[in-house]
This record gives C-alpha cells, sequence and structure tokens, in this order.
C-alpha cells in the first residue's frame, strides 16, 4: 500500500479561480470560509456575553443596587447564559473544526458543501433573532437560560421571549444539519491511508462532539416546541393544574443540557491533545486510550443529566450520582496521558503551550468540583449558589476559553501566514491566568457560604469581600480579551510570516500552504502514522520510527 | 537549579492553604442532619486537595524538567498499557468509595421515617413565603418587604412539607446545608432537626422572576419553651399576616 505520492480525488488542475469580497463570503461553500464565519460570528457573540458579564460584575462588586433594577439584572445573566452556552461556546468549535477537519483527514472540502452553508446562515440568523430581542417592547427574556416554566411560559409575557425560544431552535437545526456534515465528512472523506486510528485526535474529538450534537439537539428542539406551544396555543405538558408535569420539562432540558457539556468540551480536548504533542516533540501518549476516553465520556454524558435536579427531590439519587461520579475515570486517563505526553518530552512555551498548560490546571480544577456536586448530599449545599456558578466557569471559562486561545494560537499561522505576537500572547496568557482565578476562586468560598446564584443584590455583608475581588478579577479577565484583540490587529497587518509548519506539527494541515488553497492541497504524502508531516519532516530515517509509533498496529506497548 | 525545584513545594503549600480557607467557609451545620453533609465534603475535600495536588505537581515537575534545552529528538514513546490501566483502576476505586460514603450520608439527610415533632407546611410564592403549622391553628406570612420568620424548637424533629403556589422556588437555609425545590404539583417531605437555637439567613435559589433577589427569610430556633409560648401567641393572633414574631 505504499507509494508515495498518492492521487488527489477529484481535484482541479488549474490554480481554482478565487472571487474576492463581500459577494464571495455570501455565496461561498468553502469549508474554510464557513470556518471563518462561524469563528468570526461566536467570538463576537462572545465579546457580547462578556460585556453583559462584566455589568454583572458591576452590579455584584457591592452590596445595594447601584447601577441597574432588577429586572434588567434578570434579563442581563438571563442574555449572558443564553449568548455564551447557546451561541458562542457549541459554536466557536464548530467554526475551527470546519476549518480544520477537512485539512486534518486530507479532503478538498467536506462532505456537504452547501448544507453546510445553510447551517452557518441558520445560526446566524438564528442569532440575530435572539439579538432582536432586546428591541422588542419588554426587552429580551428574563428567565435565566435554563427558561424553566411556568415562568417562562405564564409568568412571562413579552415578545422577548418567544424571540428567545424561535431563535434559539432555528440555531439548534443549524447544528444537527452541521453534525450531519461534519460526521459524514470524518467518516467518508479521509484521504487513502488516513484510517480511523491514524485521523488527529482534534478530529476524533470533533467527530464525538457532532454526535452528541446529533443526539442531544434533538430533545432540545422538542423542549422548545412544547414550551413555544404552551406559550402561545394554551398546551399544557407542563401545567400540573391541568395534568401536565413541571418535572418533565426539567428532565427534557437538561437531557440536553448536560451533554451541551461535552460537546463544548471535547473539541477542546482535542485541540488540547494536539497542542501538547508538537509543543512536547513526542507522540501522544496513549493514543487509542484517549480515543476510548472521549466515547466513554459521550457515552456516559447521556446518563448523568438528572445530577441537575438532585434537589427536585423526584429523581433517583444513586443512579445519576454514580454515573457521575464516574466521568471522572475516562477524563482523569486524558489529563493522566497529557501528562504522558509530556513527560521526558523536549518542551517549548509557545503562547499555544502555555493556554494548554493553564487548561489543564483550571480543567482539573473545575473537574474535581465537579465530582463533589455528583455527590448528591453535597449538591443538596452547593447547588444553585455562586459554587455551582464557579464549578461550571472552571470548565467553562477555563476549560473553553483557554482551550480556544490556545487553538486561536496555533492554528492563526495557518489560517493567515502570519504569525501571532507571543510576546503579547504571554501577557495575554498571565493576565488571563491571574484574572480568571481571581474571578473564579472567590466564587467558591461565598458559595460554600450560601450565596445563591442569580441575586441582583446580596444582603449578608460578609459576602461584599469575595465579590469584590471577583468584580476585579472579571475586568482583568476582560483587559486579556482586549490584550488578545490587540494581538490580533497587530499581527493580522505586520505579524511575522509563518511559512507553512512554524510549530514543526504533526498532522496534515501542517503539510500545505499556509494559508491553503482553495482545494486545500497541491501534495499529499503518504500516511503512515497518525503523525504524516512529523514523517514526512523526518524522512526516511525516521519512517521506521513512524511506523512502529502508529496506533494502527498493536505493537511495541510499554 | 535549586529555586526551580521548589516549586511544587510552593504549590503544595499554596494549594493546601487554598482547600484549609475553603473548607473553613464551609459553613458549620445547625442541623443533625447536615452534620452528615458536612463531614462527606470534607472528606471530598481532602481527598480533591490531594488529587489537586498530585496532578499540579505532575504538570509542574514535567514542563519544568523536560523543558527544551537542544534540538535532539526525545524518545518517542507512545504509550504505556500498565499505566493506562493503573490510571484507569485508582480513580474508578476511588469513585466508588465516595459513591459509598454518599449513599450513607444521603441515607442520614433524608431519613423521614420517624415522628415527627413539628409539621410545618412551606408555602413558596413569589416572591416570599408562608409558614403553615399543622395542628396549631398559626401561620406566619411574609412579604418581599418584610422577612417572614419560621420559628422553631431546638432538638426536635421539624418536617417539612414543602409546596409552590406559582412557579419554581427554592428553600435554602445555607447552615442546614440542605435546599429543596418547591414545585408547583410536587408536595415535597424533609426534616431537619436543629442542634443549635439561634437566627439563620434562608432564600430562595432558584431563579423564579422580578423579584427573586428579595425572596429572603429567616429561621428562628429557639428553646422548647419558647417555642411553645410562640405558637400560642402565633395561634391566638392567627394568620394575621404577621411576619414573624
Amino acid at each position: 500500500m505504499a507509494t508515495t505520492e498518492l492521487p488527489l480525488p477529484a481535484l482541479p488542475e488549474a490554480p481554482h479561480e478565487e472571487p474576492g469580497g463581500i459577494v464571495d463570503w455570501l455565496t461561498t461553500v468553502d469549508h474554510k470560509k464557513i470556518g471563518l464565519l462561524y469563528i468570526f460570528t461566536s467570538f463576537a457573540i462572545f465579546l457580547a456575553g462578556g460585556i453583559l458579564s462584566l455589568l454583572i460584575r458591576t452590579e455584584l462588586a457591592q452590596p445595594g443596587l447601584q447601577t441597574m433594577g432588577e429586572n434588567t439584572y434578570n434579563q442581563v445573566f438571563t442574555m449572558h447564559g443564553t449568548l455564551m452556552i447557546f451561541l458562542f461556546a457549541a459554536q466557536v468549535s464548530t467554526g475551527l473544526a470546519n476549518y480544520l477537519v477537512p485539512l486534518q483527514i486530507g479532503a478538498a472540502d467536506v462532505a456537504f458543501p452547501r448544507a453546510n452553508a445553510m447551517s452557518y446562515w441558520l445560526y446566524l440568523f438564528g442569532s440575530l433573532i435572539v439579538l432582536s430581542s432586546f428591541f422588542v417592547a419588554g426587552g429580551p427574556a428574563a428567565v435565566a437560560w435554563t427558561a424553566y416554566p411556568p415562568l417562562s411560559t405564564e409568568y412571562f409575557q413579552g415578545t422577548g421571549m418567544d424571540l428567545w425560544i424561535i431563535g434559539l431552535a432555528v440555531v439548534g437545526i443549524a447544528g444537527i444539519l452541521g453534525a450531519v456534515n461534519l460526521v459524514t465528512t470524518i467518516f467518508r472523506m479521509r484521504m487513502p491511508g488516513m484510517t480511523m486510528f491514524r485521523t488527529p485526535l482534534f478530529t476524533w474529538g470533533v467527530l464525538v462532539n457532532q454526535l452528541l450534537i446529533l443526539f442531544a439537539f434533538p430533545p432540545l428542539t422538542v423542549a422548545f416546541v412544547l414550551l413555544f406551544m404552551e406559550r402561545n396555543f394554551g398546551a399544557r405538558f407542563f401545567d400540573a393544574a391541568a395534568g401536565g408535569n413541571q418535572v418533565l420539562y426539567q428532565h427534557v432540558f437538561w437531557f440536553f443540557g448536560h451533554p451541551e457539556v461535552y460537546i463544548i468540551i471535547l473539541p477542546i480536548f482535542g485541540v488540547i491533545s494536539e497542542v501538547i504533542p508538537v509543543f512536547s516533540r513526542k507522540p501522544l501518549f496513549g493514543y487509542r486510550a484517549m480515543v476510548f476516553a472521549f466515547f466513554g465520556i459521550a457515552a456516559l454524558s447521556f446518563g448523568v443529566w438528572a445530577h441537575h435536579m438532585f434537589t427536585t427531590g423526584v429523581v433517583y439519587l444513586p443512579y445519576f450520582s454514580i454515573m457521575s461520579l464516574l466521568i471522572a475515570v475516562p477524563t482523569g486517563i486524558k489529563i493522566f496521558n497529557w501528562i504522558g505526553t509530556m513527560w521526558r518530552g523536549s518542551i517549548t512555551f509557545s503562547t499555544a503551550m502555555l493556554m494548554a498548560l493553564g487548561f489543564i490546571l483550571v480543567f482539573v480544577n473545575g473537574g474535581i468540583t465537579g465530582g463533589m456536586i455528583a455527590s448528591p448530599p453535597i449538591d443538596f449545599a452547593v447547588n444553585d449558589t455562586y459554587f455551582i456558578v464557579s464549578h461550571f466557569h472552571y470548565i467553562m471559562v477555563g476549560g473553553l476559553l483557554f482551550g480556544m486561545f490556545a487553538a486561536f494560537y496555533f492554528w492563526f499561522p495557518k489560517i493567515t501566514g502570519k504569525l501571532l505576537s507571543e510576546r503579547i500572547g504571554r501577557w495575554q496568557f498571565w493576565i488571563f491566568l491571574v484574572g480568571f482565578n481571581l474571578t473564579f476562586f472567590p466564587q467558591y468560598l461565598v458559595g460554600l457560604d450560601g450565596m445563591p446564584r442569580r441575586i441582583a443584590d446580596y444582603q449578608l455583608e460578609r459576602w461584599s469581600s469575595a465579590n469584590l475581588a471577583s468584580s476585579v478579577g472579571a475586568f482583568l479577565t476582560g483587559l486579556s480579551v482586549l490584550v488578545f484583540l490587540w494581538n490580533f490587529v497587530v499581527s493580522v497587518r505586520r505579524g511575522q510570516p509563518a511559512g507553512d509548519d512554524p510549530w514543526e506539527g504533526n498532522s496534515l494541515e501542517w503539510v500545505t500552504t499556509s494559508p491553503p488553497p482553495h482545494h486545500n492541497f497541491h501534495h499529499l504524502p503518504e500516511v503512515r502514522s497518525e503523525r504524516p508531516a512529523f514523517d514526512r519532516r523526518h524522512g526516511p530515517a525516521f519512517a521506521g520510527a513512524g511506523a512502529a509509533t502508529d496506533p494502527e498496529r498493536d505493537v511495541d506497548r510499554g | 537549579m535549586q529555586p526551580r525545584r521548589r516549586v511544587p513545594a510552593v504549590r503544595w503549600f499554596a494549594v493546601t492553604a487554598l482547600a484549609l480557607a475553603a473548607a473553613g467557609c464551609a459553613p458549620n451545620s445547625v442541623t443533625e442532619q447536615g452534620e452528615a453533609a458536612r463531614n462527606l465534603y470534607l472528606l471530598f475535600l481532602y481527598i480533591a486537595a490531594v488529587v489537586y495536588v498530585v496532578v499540579a505537581a505532575l504538570v509542574i515537575w514535567s514542563v519544568v524538567r523536560y523543558r527544551r534545552r537542544d534540538d535532539e529528538l526525545p524518545k518517542q514513546t507512545h504509550g504505556n498499557n500498565k499505566l493506562e490501566l493503573t490510571w484507569t483502576i485508582i480513580p474508578t476505586v476511588i469513585v466508588l468509595v465516595l459513591f459509598v460514603f454518599t449513599l450513607q450520608a444521603q441515607d442520614k439527610i433524608l431519613d423521614n421515617s420517624g415522628q415527627a415533632d413539628v409539621n410545618v407546611t412551606v408555602t413558596a410564592f413569589q416572591w416570599s413565603w408562608r409558614f403553615t403549622y399543622e395542628g396549631a391553628g398559626a401561620e406566619v406570612l411574609g412579604t418581599p418587604e418584610s422577612i417572614p420568620e419560621m420559628v422553631v424548637p431546638v432538638g426536635q424533629r421539624i418536617r417539612v412539607k414543602l409546596v409552590s403556589a406559582d412557579v419554581v422556588h427554592s428553600f435554602y437555609v445555607p447552615q442546614t446545608l440542605f435546599k429543596r425545590q418547591a414545585i408547583p404539583g410536587v408536595t415535597n417531605e424533609f426534616d431537619l432537626t436543629f442542634d443549635k437555637t439561634g437566627l439563620f439567613h434562608g432564600q430562595c435559589t432558584q431563579f423564579c422572576g422580578l423579584q427573586h433577589t428579595d425572596m429572603v427569610f429567616r429561621v428562628r430556633v429557639v428553646s422548647q419553651n419558647e417555642y411553645r409560648s410562640w405558637l400560642a401567641a402565633a395561634a391566638r393572633r392567627g394568620s394575621a399576616g404577621q411576619p414573624g414574631t
């Protein structure tokens, strides 16, 4: 099966003529451009959600109501959660996936380029529908991002709530469409020689993440449809007085809601699994174990939803408790394999690597407190307090953002042909690390002390110092994002040229030019291990080593 | 080299200090049931601190010890099945042990098989609380502006029957280390046995609309004699909407 240059499937001979300008961006079906559209759109939403979070921290910096009334505060945190979870967190990785997956598997595009474009535009318009609720009478929804009925049905009048439901339902459909496309792409479009067990870990992360979307988003869409019917057409699914059941909504919502966490974090696990080997100059430790851990997490993630409902008093606690606790096992496997990758490596502290290390340190913290609240007696104490807020921000802000910035620093040179400034990047990293921990660590303490979430003001004076620290930290975190934007602007304009392979990468995207041509590759190397770019760079001397480290062969273990 | 070697130790102290700070901030429980939760929390906390220190030390050790010094390619190891097995089995065992302790604590906390000494029906509504003393004809009704007090005797088993009049709320007294949702159409029952007298802060923790922030109450735990005279006085007043005493 060894030939040196493989013929590419169905590629144009001549360089593709690329029309520029706005019309091209509006009509493109190129996975790279759609990926960038996803990334820019979701990042803009991230900035909006971030500003809302700073409003929250401004209000809570000291006791009393200073900057806004209760209603505005309720709208602000509802929209903060909505923008961040539905419109940013799950979407930015879809953007990265769109750009990178075809490159990593040696394909010219995704399986369904037009469906891909449709999925992006549905996402954009769904988001705009949600955002339009800021401009209607009564303003946006003020029901928390979970939108529990009957608060979100009978008790919250106003068009904002309906726009929220419709917009998010459209975004959900976009997600399902995108998942069909990416799953098909990964299963069907891999180049010859790229077996599943030679596929880069980021692509594996995306595969499992998109499979989760495929199973978790339909129930979400159902929940939204039921909610909409209950609000507008007098359906009584969740109304106990008419034989309905409020808890039913909680079940359906969290059946989506918990897998959503893994939808957000699995591609980031993939990013970390790409970054650490490259900057340790070693192959990923335990490739297969990492893949199995992805599936372990994914499978368990559908059996844990009711740990969000321990305090309802109407769920079977032991089952959901043990399933939630067990997630620590595959997650631990990932952490230890990353450490195993760095062990006896040759480590360079690029900004991408620093972000990956920051990711491990904060993610483990969030994971451990996740284990605590998987235990119902502890959850009874801290559920719906700032302890929970801190826990999931350690996962979402810590995990997702450190991972996302690692990905930005790592792949920016591939996308633009220029390097992001490492000097500014280090500044960003340290400001972010300090700001982040200053924001969220005090929230653990104040949560243990009983401060509930989603309150506009707090009655107990002793909560004020932790809240002030948290607010200062939030603005530091905001500053670190500004530093990143500054770095982006500076580097796009006059960043150092990156060349094709600035980091000595492992996967196929480092073989092509930066930025890649329209059809991605002029030439593809032979794929004989999970590190085709490494094999090519180190030539025949390491060809043997490359073959030996091929996870496809179950030899030379231990 | 010397200062660099000390980094894990510094980290150890920092994390231990933070862990102790966290333990200090866990409220001392004022109920028998809460004591079980607090002990379980501390067990989790200590194990969590050890796990975190081990992981952080391994990360910091490897990035300090194995930073790039030359261009030589390190040995291309790619896995070790024995290690994989080790770090699968050890966490599984830890998790199972924690699960057993979880079950024990949970049984203690949720046990409401005994005979209750005081029965209180707690009705959550937008945006305050009503405490109805079953069989005593006493009732306390709050508003967002006048904070209601639930007066209960120390050392006796209080059975709370929790219902909601409108949307989902959650009954939470931080120092009992316990909360429960009040869900329309669902009646939730649980027992609290206070072992300390005093005045304790309570609050709704499930977001319930405009004035969720103001849905505050207090629990006043008094001696059994004081409770009897308070109850008699409250019964005379009837349900006149008097907030507290």
